[in-house]
Order: structure tokens, then C-alpha cells, then sequence
């Protein structure tokens, strides 16, 4: 149970300082956006000036008042007085919302640049568990309007400096009235300080219990949208479960509030305690000095002011500071999932314009298991290390020999789970082996740069990816401009796919899916997975990978990507896996594996006279094939 | 192209908008207008009563003693502390009743999902309206909007009655004596701020422009960002990575997330945007600036000419300056709220779709013999928006106990065929009777009740195992086990900690399972069977499936189905063998019928084609 415990602690990504996390602010907006840099320091100056009108309007006017001074003095002084407030108040406005849109889109870059670093570094990462939830948590800092951490930290650095500026000037002011005034106030905001972080720290502990009954009521409402479901909804009478759900999580968001309100609501009035302390205490001080003649009555007015003004700037020190450490927290997300080691694309010692083609592939003493924390840290390696070792089953495979020839044509067989999608992806560098080598035409393939070694590969995975883009861009996965329309449309001729497209008249140019485009083309399973062939045939690379190409498809066009696998792979090494061991008759050569291990291999005649595992698996499913008399 | 939010809209049609978002918080909660009233009462109040105690400190200096000036001023702050106590009370309720109201509202049009016709929630018409939903809640108009706009106009409009009432006095004096020198200055400082709203007005339809005008189709390869959709993962997520790699694609991802927001169109409308707030918050803020220092300007000469007392002066100007800001205010808000109540329009429009479809009232009759007969009678069928004939001149009976197959080509109408049966759609002619009652004439619960299904396509929920079974909070526990187990997932269970109560995926519970695409399919069976219903329908229910898992789930069919009618379709013709009749559909209609044995004997029919195109690799073996 304990160790369980232990091996759910989570990734920690390395705790940075406050400061260290705005200056990667600061050097974000300075690298895409300097105007947001800008507008903060003018809106701190402004922000700073314009409490100061606040409290010396009053006092102004009454020792104008007082003065007996003459109508047009007065107009010009309080005039002017009024066209700098204007200026001041305007300009402050101006830069503190313009900067809006900009900081922003920003937000929307960094998440951009989220994503595009999780095509940079090593595929392993992307699959294991910790780093997929540092990556929702930097998603989720970054994600939440005007409470992410990038526009949390805008506000929140123009709103603390802002406070400390005024902090220090209305110090200023009070100091002149009175040093032990001053004094006392700062004791009745250190006690306030000291409520106010209890409230702090308390709001904060319920951040992880809020963000999960919010995450559990999306996700439920999430389900009651979900147009896919909407068949099994009607069908099955989920109406009343997912209501039912609904309602739960929504009770338990209220219960989760009623505590926070609860404590909200008590902290306010140890608030009210203070204030009324404070103002009783200003009150006696102040009428005290006025009515034995010390301040002047214009004065009474100014001090009383800034009393009153000052512990609002101290409130606003202490909340600002916890909003830059909450925001500084998810940043610590952001900037570890930014700062991952990339994958090192361009060293190596050895080039691709050495191998021959078609290239002999070796596994070698190959060993491998999925590692949650791959080489992130020493320490979670080598804690995930003895725990493989106490736990064998999570070795996918140990010590696997196979040799694939150059130009053969290899059916990769097995049940669901027995690490043939694995094997791929070892193989096209996903995935280092823990130990072992992979031997292209004899040389280990590490000694090529990775990306020398995409090169090589022409897949077909198992998800349909699809982008919302381009016929030309989703072909070649690159920017129209780069690709070669004859190659292209060659392409899309060997899969198949010319005839529609010509009919449908679609272009290179013609948008997929509707998600950009409304005119967009949608193309069904089946011709989904010819148009995925078309990549790989495009790229036309030596290696070619088919992961389940024909899951979707019907009988015949099954049928019609059998005959012309063996012209697509005319030259290339290849390797086709299916469940459907019809595809095996197009092979060489079929390898069998079973929880990780070969277990036969051999070409089809061979394992059916062998009558193993393959045969087995070859008569449970063509037994329904075989024709009437035959199976008598 | 200007959008249906931008339009200019007669303020009749504001106010009507207005009262049904408010209806709508009033239906959920009856006393919140109420209580939130006496709070705003207090709140507006205080510092007119710390004005007040001002006005009466700088004027008694000079004429009453300390001692009884502190008396009066312990006395008001007391007064003051204590109505803060009642209105945080009263409000920290609120509060939580507030986010109570958000969060059902924030579900009710996902909740109409469930309810609408099926054959309109993916219909051009309902994705019209949700994109407009989508469009209309982003940029924070959601309720919590509308109840900060609400409370805020309360509030100004309660400060403007304050105002007046504390500030009559020199109100009528101005009037009354006649100085018109401050009455000028009033009168200057009111048009200068009229100016500025104008301004304001004007800079507010830029930034709205900005906001809710939607992107230009041919405008949209150069504005058009996926940052948002490929980091959430819309089916394009990071773990899809591999592709990427292997394929060079970083480049294009670029270009389509980052790069685009850097494209001339892109800043252009950026800058628009924040000129539009810009310029709106510079008028807003001026405004506050003329109507501070102008409120005092009119005072201080009202003073000047002898007319007011120094503590008067504070006391009045503070009033002026409130009442002024907060009719400023009051309009800046009743317009942000006529805008956001005409973003809630699309909202109300979808919650009052009604359904199309006939709604039956006819009860299905129980019967535990299962004596259910279903035939189609000449079924024509066309999907919404679409010319071609999905399904055309149908019919065919469902015998009881039977076991048919549906084969045909991708396309051919066998999915169709199966979603008019269960009446997620009606067809446009020709009927389907059940027991020689038309379908429609049934309650449609009632109806559903009749039939398990595994579509090719099917959902589970990121809930509890066993919920995803039962589709329901409370199940039989052992029930559920055996289904599970009769699906082939015994194995997969034994290793769950929670075992049936583990959730699935990591939605809901951050701990929950991954499951694989065949155990995905094994659950779904599990739950087609736990229903129990006389019909069970499987569209492809093996496709995810190895050989071996596949064979074993169709050896325990014939257990699991009993004496149930069942239907599969089915690419793997090998599967149909299992069947007494196969239908085989093409172009959406019935080409043939009979038993395997009849039909492949048929070597110019369809059926034999399909069989040859897969038989041919397994047959080999025999010549």
C-alpha cells in the first residue's frame, strides 16, 4: 500500500523563485511583444500619481476656501487641477486595457509554443504518464483567461508595484503628520498582513479541491454535449444517470464554496474589527489635533484620507504578492514542460547517404519497458528501475533477436497487447531499447541524427490523423508551398483516391474537415485510411510501416489494398500488421510474437505445417472462410 | 460582415432581453433580487455616512467640544461596522447561491442536448446555433456577467438615490440662488462628460466589431489560429506526435499555431481591438477625471460666494461626484448589459428548439415472452441537408429469435438501417411497425427500451466502471460483474484495484483507467447486455479486436443473446456465418436475402463478390 502511495507522487517540476518566473515573463513579452513591457511601466507611474488626486482635491479646495481667494483663482487652479486629472486618469486607462489584446495573444502563443515543444522532445515523454500531467498542468495554467498565470502575472506585477509605490508616498504624507502614527498603522496592517495570509493560505489549499469538483462537473457536461454519444444517450436512457451526475457535481462545487464562504465571510469581518480600530483611532487623533488647533482644517481632511487610503495599499501588497505566488506556481508548470530537453535531431556520427537501399534491419539483444519518467530525473530513473526489477511483467521485451532482410516484406502477427505497436515504434526511434542495439545495414541506428532517421520511415500508425488543413499540406505534412504537386497527386492515384477526388473535384487546395473551413471536404473511414496510405506513399521513404491500414475498409477495397501492397512496397523493406491474417499471404516472411517474445516465424506454409500458435490463430478465423464441402 | 451581435437593436427589444436573463435567475432562486438589495442598501449607504460624520467633524471644530464631537463619531463607526457585519453575512450567502445558479445554468444547453431529436443536434441549423453559443459565452459573458452587471447597476442606481437625497440641499441651492457661475460650470462639466460617453459609445463598437465579427472564409488562412484546438487535443493532440515526427511536420504545426499570429491580418485586427478598449477605457476614465475635479470646481465656488459651510463642501462634492459617476456608470453598465443579455439570445434560442419528431403516447407493451415483431414497409430514407437516398424502398421483417446479418459496402445504408429502427431518425416514406403498430406512435422511452445496441461508434463515460455498465448511479452489483465477465473483460478486472468502482480515463478522476481499444469494446457489449432488452443490435462490435478475443466473443454470443432477435453487421463476412438469414445491402437498398449457403451460391450477386474478395486469402490453403 505505502509503495503504491509512493509511486503516485507526482513529477515535481523545479520550484523557481518569484522572481526568476517574472523575469521569464518579462523576457517572453520582451522576445514576442515589448509593447505589453511598455504599457506596465506607464501604467505603473500613472497608477502611482493618481490616488494622490484623490486626497489632495479636498484639501486643495478648502484652503482655496479658506484663503478667500478669488473666483478666477480658484477656477484656474482647480481647473488645471481637473485637466491633469483628466490626463492622468485617461492615459492610466488607456495602457492599462490596450495592452489587453496583447498580452493575450501571447497567451495564446505560449500555448502554441506548449505544443509545439511537445513535438520537439523525446516521443517517450509524450507518452509517459508525469509528463502528460505537467503538460495538462502548464495547459491549464496557461488556459484560464484572465486567471492564467501569464495575465496574472501582467496584472499582478503592475498592481504590486503600484502598491508599493503608493505604499511609500502615502508613508510619506503620514510621516509628516505624525511618525508614531504612522507606526500604529503599520501594527494594525501587520495584524491584517497576518489575517489576511491565513485567509491566503486557506484559499489556496482549496485550489486543488476546486479545480477537481470543477474539473469532475466539465467533465460530466462534457459527456451530456458529446454529439458521438448522443446515439448510446437516446438508445440507453442515460438521461436520468447523467442528470443525476450533473447534479452531484454541482452540490459538490456549492460544498466546496459554502466552506469558502464561510471562511471568506469571517476573515471580512476580523477586516471590519480592523477598520474600525483604525478609523476610531484617526478620528480621535485627528479631531483631537484639530480642534486644539495643531492641523489646520484642509489638513484634518488630507490625513484622514490617507489613513484610510494607506491600508487599502497595504491590502493590496499582500494581495497581489499571492497572486504573483499563484501565478508563479503554474508558471513553474509552463516553464518545465518549456525547458524539457529537446530531442537532439542533427549529431551523428553516421549519414543515411551510406546505407544502401533496400536497408537490412537487425534487433539486437534488444531490451525495452515503458518508463513513466524517462531519464527526466536520476532519481525517479532509478526508482522506476528497481521497481521494473521486482516486476517483471512490465518489461515489454527482453533480449529480442530478429533480423529483418533488405527489400522483405515482413507480416507482424499477434493478439491485441503483444507489443507490436511497440516494436514500431522502437523501431522508428519513439523509443531507445533499455538495452541492445537496432542495426540498420549493420550500424547501430543511434549513430544517425534522428533526424536523418525519420528519413527513412514511411508509416502508417493506427490513429487517423487528420488535420483541418490543406489536401496538399495534410499530404506532404508540410506548407503548401512546399509540396510537389506531381508527387502529390501520384500519390493519391496509387491509394486509390483519384477517382473521388477528381469527381468531388478536390484540389491540393481544397480544405479537410469543417473545423476551419466551412466548405471543407469530409472524407469517410474508409477513404480516410487510402488517403493515409497517400502520405506514406508521397514520402516515399525505403522503410514502410502499416499499422492496421484496412480496419475500416469493406471487403473489397480490403481487397484492392492487398494487390497493390506488393507494388507499394516494390524495393522497400516492409512491415504489415493486421488482425486480419489474410494480409499475410502478401508477406515473405510472417513473425509471430506473443507478450513480447517471437514465438514463430516463418513464411505461411511453413507455420501452418508447424500447426503452432499461428496455425491456430489462421483456422479460428478462416475456419468461417473455408468453403461448404471442405468443411465437412 | 457584420455579425447579429454588432446590429443596432430598437431598446424595446433591449429591455426584453434584458427581463428574460433576469427571469432566468429569478426562476432558480426567488429571493436573491431580494436579499442582494438590502445588501447593495447597506453598502451604498456607508460612505455616505462617513461623509456625513466628515461634514458634521469639520464643522463642529470650531463650535463643540471634543468629547461630544467623539461621541457622535464612535457612535456612527460602530453604526457602520455593524450594518458591514449584516451585509458580508447576507452576501457571503449570496455568493454561494450565485455560483450554485452558474454552474446549472453553465449545463442547461449540454442538458438539451440530451433531449433533442436526435436527427437535429448535428443538423446545420443546431451547429449554427452553437457556434453562436460558443461565440456568445466566450470573452466572459457567461452568468457570472450578468449578475455582475445586475448587482453593479443596483448598486448605481441605489448610490444616485443617496446621492439626491444627501445632497438636496445644494442641489436646490445652485437652483435657488441663483449663482450662475457654478451653475455654468455644472452645466459644463455635464456636456464635456455627455462627450465623453459619446466617445466611449464610439470606441466600444470598435472593440464589439472586434469581438463578434467572425473571420472572413478567404481571410481565414492567414487569421485563422489552431493553438487552442491542437493543445486541447481535438483529436490532434501531442500524443499523435509520432506522425509529426516521422512526417516533418513540426514546420506546418508552426505555421498554423504561432506563425499565423504574427501575420499581417492577424496584428492588423489585434490592434483594432485593443484601439477599440483603449479608446473606450481613455473616455470612460476622463470622464471620471472631469466629474471628480469638477464636482468640487461647482462647490468650492458655491463656497467662494459664502453660500456653503466648509464641512458642507466635503460633504456635497462627495455627493456630486457620485451622483454624476454613478449615472455615468449606470449607463456604461445598462448598455454592457444590454449587450450581454443579447449574448445570451442564442443561448434561449437553443433551449426553446422544439423537437420535430412525433412524439407518441402509445405504452410498449411488457411482454416477457419477447414477442416483438419489427418490419419496415417500404422505407424510404434521406439524411437532413443531403440529396441521395441513404436507404430507399425498404422492407424487410424482423422475425423473433432470429439472428440476422447486414453486410454491404462502406456506405451502403446498413448503419442507416439500424438508426431508423431505433428511431433516431423517422424516415420520409414508408413506415416501421412493431407488432403492426407504427414505430411513432410509441413512447419513444418506452420504444428505446426494446433495443441494446453497440455501435460502431460508441461512447463510454469517464465515470465509474460499473456506472458505464448500468448507465446508472445505482446497479446490481453482481449483475454487473457477470456482464463484465461474459464480455471477455474477467481478466482486465481481476487487476483493478477498485475494481468495478475504478473510473474510466482521466476526466473525471485523475487516476483513472486507460483502456485499449478492445477493452473499450468489451465494456460496450457488457453494457448492451445488462440492459436486457429483446433486441440487440451489434454494428461492427469486433473491428478493435485481435482474432482470438474476436472468436471468443463470438462463441459466447449465442449465450449471451439467447433467445434475443439480434442483428450484426459486420465487414468480416466470416462473422455472418453465425446467422440464419444475411441481408446484403447495396447503395442503400436490400439486394439480397437468404442464408449464407443461398447467396454465395448467387455468383453474380453482390454477397458472392464480398465473400470471394475475402474468402480468396483463407481458401488458398484447401486447393
Amino acid at each position: 500500500m505505502e509503495q503504491q502511495e509512493k509511486e503516485k507522487q507526482e513529477f515535481i517540476p523545479k520550484k523557481y523563485s518569484i522572481i526568476s518566473d517574472i523575469l521569464f515573463f518579462v523576457n517572453f513579452y520582451k522576445k514576442y511583444e515589448p509593447l505589453v513591457l511598455v504599457c506596465c511601466v506607464v501604467e505603473i507611474i500613472l497608477g502611482t500619481i493618481f490616488p494622490v488626486f484623490s486626497i489632495y482635491l479636498p484639501k486643495i479646495t478648502i484652503d482655496l476656501i479658506i484663503s478667500h481667494a478669488g473666483i478666477k483663482e480658484m477656477i484656474f487652479f482647480l481647473g488645471s487641477f481637473t485637466v491633469l486629472m483628466i490626463i492622468v486618469y485617461g492615459m492610466h486607462s488607456f495602457v492599462s486595457d490596450g495592452k489587453y489584446h496583447f498580452y493575450n495573444t501571447q497567451r495564446t502563443n505560449l500555448l502554441g509554443l506548449l505544443f509545439l515543444k511537445s513535438l520537439r522532445i523525446k516521443y517517450g515523454y509524450t507518452e509517459a504518464g508525469e509528463m502528460q500531467k505537467l503538460y495538462w498542468k502548464a495547459y491549464d495554467a496557461i488556459r484560464m483567461g484572465d486567471s492564467s498565470a501569464p495575465s496574472l502575472m501582467v496584472t499582478g506585477i503592475v498592481g504590486m508595484m503600484t502598491s508599493i509605490f503608493c505604499f511609500l508616498l502615502y508613508s510619506a504624507v503620514i510621516t509628516v503628520l505624525s511618525p508614531m502614527m504612522l507606526s500604529a498603522l503599520i501594527g494594525l496592517s501587520l495584524l491584517s498582513y497576518f489575517f489576511n495570509m491565513c485567509h491566503i493560505h486557506y484559499e489556496e489549499s482549496l485550489r486543488e479541491e476546486r479545480a477537481s469538483v470543477n474539473r469532475k462537473y466539465w467533465s460530466v457536461v462534457e459527456s451530456m454535449g458529446n454529439i458521438v454519444a448522443a446515439k448510446d444517450i437516446r438508445i440507453f436512457g442515460m438521461h436520468p444517470w447523467l442528470t443525476a451526475l450533473r447534479d452531484q457535481a454541482v452540490s459538490d462545487i456549492v460544498l466546496v464554496e459554502r466552506k469558502f464562504s464561510k471562511k471568506r465571510s469571517f476573515y471580512e469581518k476580523v477586516g471590519f474589527t480592523l477598520a474600525l480600530i483604525r478609523d476610531l483611532g484617526a478620528y480621535s487623533f485627528l479631531v483631537y489635533q484639530a480642534v486644539y488647533g495643531s492641523i489646520r482644517v484642509s489638513e484634518f481632511v488630507l490625513y484622514f484620507g490617507a489613513i484610510t487610503g494607506f491600508s487599502g495599499f497595504v491590502m493590496g501588497i499582500m494581495n497581489y504578492l499571492s497572486q504573483l505566488r499563484a501565478a508563479a506556481n503554474s508558471t513553474d508548470y509552463i516553464r518545465a514542460y518549456l525547458e524539457l530537453p529537446e530531442e537532439d535531431r542533427e549529431s551523428g556520427t553516421r549519414h543515411k547517404e551510406e546505407l544502401t537501399m533496400p536497408i537490412k534491419i537487425e534487433f539486437e539483444n534488444v531490451s525495452f519497458s515503458y518508463r513513466d519518467v524517462e531519464e527526466v530525473s536520476d532519481e525517479a530513473l532509478e526508482k522506476k528501475k528497481k521497481t521494473v526489477e521486482n516486476n517483471s511483467e512490465k518489461m515489454i521485451f527482453q533480449n529480442l533477436n530478429l533480423t529483418i532482410y533488405a527489400g522483405e516484406n515482413i507480416a507482424l502477427v499477434g493478439v491485441n497487447g503483444a507489443g507490436k505497436t511497440t516494436l514500431v515504434k522502437l523501431l522508428c526511434g519513439m523509443y531507445e531499447p533499455d538495452s541492445g542495439r537496432i542495426l540498420f545495414n549493420g550500424i547501430d541506428r543511434r549513430k544517425f541524427p534522428k533526424r536523418e532517421l525519420y528519413e527513412l520511415f514511411s508509416v502508417v500508425f493506427q490513429e487517423k490523423l487528420i488535420f483541418p488543413f490543406t489536401v496538399g499540406e495534410n499530404l506532404a505534412l508540410s506548407r503548401i508551398e512546399n509540396v510537389d504537386e506531381k508527387r502529390a497527386w501520384y500519390a493519391i492515384e496509387r491509394a486509390g483516391l483519384k477517382t473521388v477526388f477528381e469527381e468531388k473535384k478536390i484540389g491540393l487546395k481544397t480544405y479537410m474537415g469543417r473545423q476551419i473551413m466551412e466548405k471543407g471536404i469530409e472524407l469517410s473511414g474508409g477513404q480516410q485510411q487510402r488517403f493515409l496510405l497517400a502520405r506514406a506513399l508521397y514520402k516515399d521513404a525505403p522503410l514502410l510501416v502499416l499499422d492496421e491500414p484496412t480496419a475500416a475498409l469493406d471487403p473489397i477495397a480490403e481487397s484492392e489494398i492487398y494487390q497493390s501492397y506488393r507494388q507499394y512496397s516494390k524495393e522497400k523493406t516492409a512491415i504489415f500488421i493486421s488482425h486480419r491474417l489474410a494480409s499475410t499471404r502478401f508477406s515473405d516472411r510472417i513473425i509471430m510474437i506473443e507478450d513480447g517474445n517471437i514465438i514463430e516465424m516463418g513464411t505461411h506454409e511453413e507455420l501452418m505445417k508447424k500447426n503452432g500458435a499461428y496455425a491456430e490463430m489462421f483456422r479460428v478465423q478462416s475456419s468461417y472462410y473455408e468453403k461448404e464441402q471442405e468443411r465437412k | 460582415m457584420e455579425s447579429d451581435l454588432t446590429k443596432k437593436l430598437p431598446i424595446r427589444e433591449h429591455i426584453k432581453n434584458i427581463k428574460k436573463i433576469l427571469n432566468v435567475i429569478y426562476q432558480m432562486n426567488h429571493a436573491y433580487f431580494f436579499l442582494a438589495s438590502i445588501v447593495h442598501m447597506i453598502n451604498v449607504g456607508i460612505p455616505y455616512l462617513g461623509l456625513i460624520l466628515s461634514a458634521y467633524i469639520l464643522d463642529s471644530f470650531t463650535i463643540k467640544g471634543y468629547q461630544e464631537i467623539m461621541i457622535v463619531t464612535v457612535a456612527v463607526t460602530v453604526g457602520i461596522f455593524i450594518l458591514s457585519f449584516i451585509a458580508s453575512t447576507i452576501w457571503n450567502h449570496l455568493e454561494v447561491e450565485r455560483e450554485r445558479m452558474y454552474w446549472i445554468y453553465t449545463s442547461m444547453t449540454q442538458e438539451k442536448m440530451l433531449i433533442l431529436d436526435f436527427s437535429r443536434i448535428n443538423s446545420p441549423e443546431v451547429r449554427d446555433i452553437q457556434t453562436k453559443i460558443d461565440r456568445d459565452m466566450n470573452w466572459g459573458a457567461g452568468l457570472n456577467s450578468v449578475f455582475w452587471q445586475f448587482n453593479h447597476i443596483l448598486y448605481q442606481i441605489l448610490n444616485i438615490l443617496f446621492a439626491v437625497f444627501v445632497g438636496m440641499p445644494v442641489f436646490t441651492q445652485i437652483v435657488v440662488s441663483n449663482q450662475w457661475q457654478a451653475g455654468l460650470i455644472l452645466l459644463i462639466i455635464i456636456l464635456l462628460a455627455i462627450i465623453g460617453m459619446k466617445g466611449r459609445a464610439y470606441f466600444v463598437k470598435i472593440h464589439e466589431k472586434f469581438l463578434y465579427t467572425t473571420i472572413k472564409e478567404e481571410e481565414k488562412e492567414e487569421m485563422f489560429c489552431c493553438c487552442w484546438e491542437f493543445a486541447r487535443g481535438d483529436g490532434f493532440n501531442y500524443k499523435n506526435g509520432k506522425d509529426i515526427r516521422i512526417y516533418e511536420g513540426y514546420d506546418l504545426m508552426k505555421r498554423w499555431t504561432v506563425d499565423v499570429l504574427f501575420y499581417k491580418k492577424f496584428r492588423k485586427s489585434i490592434w483594432s481591438g485593443a484601439v477599440g478598449l483603449a479608446g473606450a477605457a481613455f473616455c470612460y476614465s476622463s470622464v471620471q477625471g472631469i466629474l471628480e475635479g469638477g464636482a468640487y470646481l461647482t462647490i468650492a465656488v458655491l463656497a467662494l460666494l459664502g453660500t456653503v459651510s466648509l464641512g458642507n463642501v466635503v460633504k456635497f462634492a462627495g455627493c456630486l461626484k457620485n451622483l454624476m459617476s454613478a449615472i455615468v456608470s449606470l449607463i456604461g453598465s445598462l448598455e454592457d448589459l444590454a449587450v450581454t443579455a443579447r449574448r445570451h439570445i442564442s443561448t434561449f434560442e437553443f433551449l426553446a428548439l422544439e423537437n420535430e419528431m412525433y412524439a407518441g403516447k402509445l405504452p410498449v407493451e411488457k411482454r416477457s415472452d419477447n414477442q416483438y415483431q419489427i418490419e419496415f414497409h417500404n422505407v424510404s430514407f434521406r439524411y437532413p441537408g443531403t440529396e441521395q437516398y441513404a436507404l430507399k424502398n425498404f422492407s424487410m421483417k424482423l422475425k423473433i429469435g432470429e439472428k440476422l446479418a447486414i453486410v454491404g459496402m462502406n456506405g451502403s445504408g446498413k448503419t442507416t438501417m439500424i438508426k431508423l429502427l431505433c428511431r433516431l431518425y423517422d424516415p420520409q416514406e414508408g413506415e416501421i411497425l412493431l407488432n403492426n403498430v407504427d414505430i411513432r406512435k410509441f413512447k419513444q422511452e418506452e420504444y428505446n427500451r426494446l433495443f441494446s445496441i453497440v455501435f460502431q461508434d460508441f461512447k463510454l463515460f469517464p465515470f465509474k466502471l460499473a456506472e458505464n455498465v448500468a448507465v446508472s448511479k445505482q446497479y446490481d452489483i453482481q449483475e454487473v460483474k457477470n456482464c463484465l465477465i461474459g464480455a471477455g473483460f474477467s481478466e482486465r478486472l481481476k487487476e483493478l484495484k477498485y475494481g468495478i468502482d475504478s473510473y474510466l480515463y482521466k476526466d473525471y478522476d485523475e487516476d483513472g483507467l486507460e483502456i485499449s481499444g478492445g477493452e473499450e469494446q468489451k465494456i460496450a457489449i457488457a453494457r448492451a447486455v445488462y440492459k436486457e432488452a429483446p433486441f440487440i443490435l451489434l454494428d461492427e462490435p469486433t473491428a478493435a479486436l485481435d482474432p482470438l478475443s474476436e472468436y471468443e466473443i463470438y462463441t459466447n454470443f449465442d449465450k449471451i443473446i439467447g433467445t434475443k432477435t439480434a442483428i450484426y453487421i459486420s465487414h468480416r463476412l466470416s462473422s455472418c456465418r453465425f446467422c440464419e438469414k444475411i441481408a446484403v445491402f447495396h447503395k442503400g437498398e436490400l439486394v439480397q436475402f437468404g442464408n449464407h449457403k443461398e447467396l454465395v451460391k448467387d455468383t453474380k450477386g453482390k454477397y458472392y463478390e464480398m465473400w470471394q474478395a475475402q474468402a480468396q486469402y483463407y481458401q488458398m490453403e484447401a486447393k
